[in-house]
Parts: structure tokens; sequence; C-alpha cells
């Protein structure tokens, strides 16, 4: 479903027509990336903070245009076929800034909807079965009114809005207690993957969420993969039967 | 067509919902209008005679000139602002992303997002209007709407140039757009919203040709004031349809490198 291959992304500050007063050293914010991610699977994009997670998210949802590489969605080019990919890539990201603060969470949602081209007849039946799918009791609160976790579940509303086969996800529990944290790892885990089969790739740097929820891990630090593959897979790589992912992500790193 | 028609009406009633939500803002817009009527029919009343030599091919008093100069110039800076607000009020409230990974193109947001100003405004000039003929004696019977009406569009065409390349440098810059600083800033005092241009020296006169807001305060003034017609106002529109046809151009050109710019270096959301 989503495959990236020698993908390579250098941000160069201070190269503007117009920025000639910005200077600083360029950053490879990633390079020559490798990945793969199955129809129906959950991957977790494991890795410290500036190691690039951020940036191959927002490559892969067209937000970002990658310097070398390929990256295709669903058999299709993001850099070609843009506006396609978008029709089956939904984000979400552990941000509470993406929604209108004085809009209810359902005029909220209609208007994203109203941008994926949804009728209101269909938008509005739309809404209603997705807010119970995913537990949102009142949809008829402004959005600054509900808790970080109701917002975060706001976010996957939207991804779902559009039918997204391919949901990406930036850290998704940032900013969440340990128990909506908890929730909404089984909402990812229990009702995306496993009841609507679509496909997620996550962002994190908390571990013990990679292990929980992912079908496979990447490990990036410094804009390079540094491993991939199921558990089992990851544990062989290092020659530890037991390692935990936190033992694989050390290894990884440091290696 | 039909999607950015739909979609821009969905930025439009969103952003109504918002405005309404801030009651307060609107009763005191009112109250603004109401006080600067006000300070101009008084300052009118000052002028008196005095300005007739100037005015005289608009009927000679001044109160209906610059409440027709402050009503239209309101689409100078809907047509500067309304593009780079659009962008920078989506960076500001952290929603650019969030739109754009939706299947709806930056021109769409960008002028969907502006609509609401647009509408906003004509609500601005038909409140001056209004009050300014129920109240303070403004006579448009003899106006030419038709005229007026496609003067309103050439208007806020040739200034919609300028606006686009400044949501492009809003898009890069963020902050400090250079043309809103300039073509906002100088235009009122130089096209003639407060007084006839014939009263400026002879050189600032010639520098005025080179804005539309003159061209369209001009042409507004005569369809409104004394009922000119289309053809009478023909090098109005000639030069306005000019702006227009240069302008937009080379604005969407500077736009789009504007959003390679920042497709490159991912500085969407900063701001």
């Amino acid at each position: 479903m989503i495959e990236v291959s020698r993908l390579t992304k250098v941000f160069k500050p201070g190269r503007g027509l117009f920025e000639v007063f910005r200077k600083g050293p360029n950053v490879k914010a990633l390079e020559r990336v490798d990945l793969r991610v199955r129809e129906g699977q959950i991957m977790a994009l494991l890795g410290p903070n500036g190691a690039g997670k951020t940036t191959l998210i927002k490559i892969l949802s067209s937000l970002l245009l990658p310097d070398e590489g390929e990256v295709k969605i669903g058999g299709m080019d993001v850099k070609k076929h843009g506006r396609a990919v978008k029709k089956i890539v939904g984000l979400a990201v552990g941000e509470e800034r993406s929604f209108y603060f004085r809009l209810t969470g359902r005029q909220n949602l209609h208007f994203f909807a109203s941008l994926y081209s949804l009728s209101r007849a269909v938008a509005r039946k739309k809404i209603n079965e997705i807010a119970e799918l995913l537990g949102i009791e009142d949809l008829d609160r402004r959005f600054q009114e509900y808790s970080t976790g109701g917002k975060q579940r706001l976010a996957i509303a939207r991804c779902l809005l559009s039918d997204a086969k391919v949901i990406l996800m930036d850290e998704p529990t940032r900013s969440l207690d340990p128990i909506a944290a908890c929730e909404l790892g089984k909402l990812i885990k229990e009702r995306l993957a496993g009841e609507l089969g679509r496909t997620v790739l996550f962002a994190t740097h908390l571990t013990h969420e990679a292990e929980e929820l992912a079908d496979e891990i990447a490990v990036i630090d410094r804009g390079e993969i540094k491993v991939h593959g199921s558990l089992a897979e990851l544990r062989s790589k290092i020659k530890n039967p037991d390692a935990s992912v936190e033992d694989i992500y050390r290894w990884s790193v440091s290696s | 067509m039909v999607g950015f028609i739909v979609k821009s009406w969905a930025f439009f009633k969103r952003d109504l919902i918002e405005s309404a939500s801030y009651k307060m803002s609107f009763i005191l817009e009112i109250g603004g209008i109401l006080a600067n009527i006000f300070s101009f029919f008084f300052i009118a009343r000052l002028v008196g005679d005095s300005a007739k030599p100037y005015l005289a091919e608009y009927g000679g008093n001044y109160f209906p000139f610059v409440v027709i100069g402050i009503a239209f110039s309101g689409y100078l800076s809907a047509s500067l602002d309304s593009y780079t607000q659009a962008i920078g009020k989506e960076q500001g409230t952290g929603t650019l992303e969030a739109l754009l990974i939706t299947p709806t193109g930056l021109p769409t947001i960008v002028l969907g997002g502006a609509i609401w100003n647009f509408v906003f405004t004509s609500l601005r000039v038909a409140v001056y209007l209004l009050l300014g003929a129920a109240f303070f004696g403004l006579d448009m019977k003899n106006a030419n709407v038709p005229a007026a009406l496609l003067i309103l569009v050439l208007t806020i065409t040739s200034l919609s140039g300028f606006g686009i390349v400044s949501a492009g440098f809003t898009l890069m810059l963020k902050r400090g757009d250079p043309v809103n600083f300039f073509v906002g800033g100088f235009s009122k005092f130089l096209a003639g919203v407060y007084f006839p241009i014939a009263i400026l020296p002879p050189f600032v006169q010639k520098v005025s040709l080179f804005i539309p807001l003159t061209y369209a305060l001009h042409a507004m003034r005569m369809a409104i004031l004394s009922g000119a017609s289309i053809s009478s106002l023909y090098s109005d529109i000639a030069m306005l349809s000019l702006f227009s046809a240069i302008l937009i151009p080379l604005s969407i050109l500077f736009f789009r490198y504007s959003v390679r710019r920042v497709m490159t270096d991912g500085s969407w959301a900063h701001y």
C-alpha cells in the first residue's frame, strides 16, 4: 500500500530569493529511505525527536516534496498524483490546533466533508456513523470544549470522512493521559485496522506504543531507517529472541 | 467548477459561523462606520464650497465624494488583505496542513477563504451608502448601477493581482509582506480617497496614474454620483482591464513559485 524507495530530503535554509538573511547549514532530514507497508497493516515509525519521522509523514501526505527517490501510495506516485493520493490518505497529527475552535465538532466535520466533496446528506450520515464508531459522544460542542482525547478522536474522524485507505498519524498519543492513550491505541488496532482494514502508519517515540499496536516497526534515526520488520524479524536481526522493542530501538540507534 | 463553488461555499459558511460567534465585533463595526460618516459629514460642512472647483465633475459636494471614496476603498483593503489573511489565518490557527491534506487545491483555499471578507466589505459599503443616503443627504438617484457593478468587478480583479502576490509573500515570509506595505500604504493617499488628485502636485498626480484604485474611484464616483454611462467611462474601464490582464497572470506565476518554495522547505505551518 505504501512503497518508499531511496527517499532523500535535504532542507536548505537561506536559499530562497526572499530569504537572503536566513542562513544555516543544510539539514539532511531523510537519506535513502526504503520502506514498505502492506495493506491493512499497522506500522510504527519509531525514532527520537528530529529523526525524520514528521518529514517522512509530510512527504507521504503530499505536503512536502522529496528531493530524490520515489513514494507510491496505492500504486500512485505522490509527486505526480498528489490530488489523487490525497483522496486515499488521511492525516491525524497529535496537534490540537488543526480544527476551528469556534465551530462545533459537527460543524468542523461538515466543513472538512465538503472539502472531500461529500454531499450534505452523505456527510450527515457518515459523521453520525463515524462518531458512533469512535465513541464521540457529543458532536455539538465547540471544538475548544473537547478534552485532548476528544480532539484526537475528531482528528481520526476527519480521516475516516474521506474513506482514507491509508491513515498517517504523527505522534497520535502526544499529550494524552495514559487511559486516553490506551483507548486510542485500542481504537487504532481494533477499529481502524481490525474492523475497517485501514493501513496505518504512525510515528512515535514511545517503544511500548510501537510494541502494543504495530504489526511492523521501522526504527528511524538521523534520517535513516536503521531496521524494519515484524518484532520476530527484528529480534532475529539483533540475534536476541527475548529482546523488547526498547532493546531493539537502543541497538538500532546506537549501531 | 462545481467542486470549486461547493468548496468555496463551505469556506464562506465556516467564516460566517466564526464571525457571527463574535457578536460584539459586528456591533462595533457598525458603530465605527457611523463615527466615520459623522466625522466626514462635518468635515464636508467645514470644507463647504471651497472644494467645488476640484469636484465639479462629481457634482461639487465634498461629502458624497468622500463617502464613495471611503466606502469603495474598502475593496482595496479587501483585495490586498483577503488572500493573505486566508493563508495567514490558517497558518496561525494551525489548520493549513489539515486543509492541504484534503483534495483541495491551494487556490481554492485562498479564494474560498477570501470570499467572506469581500462579502463583509460589500455589507460595509452598503451600510455606508444607506446611512449616507438616509441621514446625510447622499444623493444616488442618478446612479448607473450596471456601470457601478462593472467597475466594482474590474476594481476587484485589478487589485486582486496585488493581493495574490501578497499571499505568495505571506506563504514564504509569513510576515513582512512588502506589496501590502507599499500598495496598501500609498494607494489611499495617491488614488484620491479623501481628496481629488487634482490638488496634488503635478508629478505626484503622474504617480497616481500607475495605481488601479485611481481609475476605480474616479469611475465609481462618476457612475454613482453623475450617472455616467459605461461608454463614457471607457478610459477607466480600459485601464482597469489592462491592470487586470497584466497583474493577474503575473501574480499567479509568483504564487506558484511561492507554493513550490514552501512545498520544498516544508514551512506550510510556520508563522
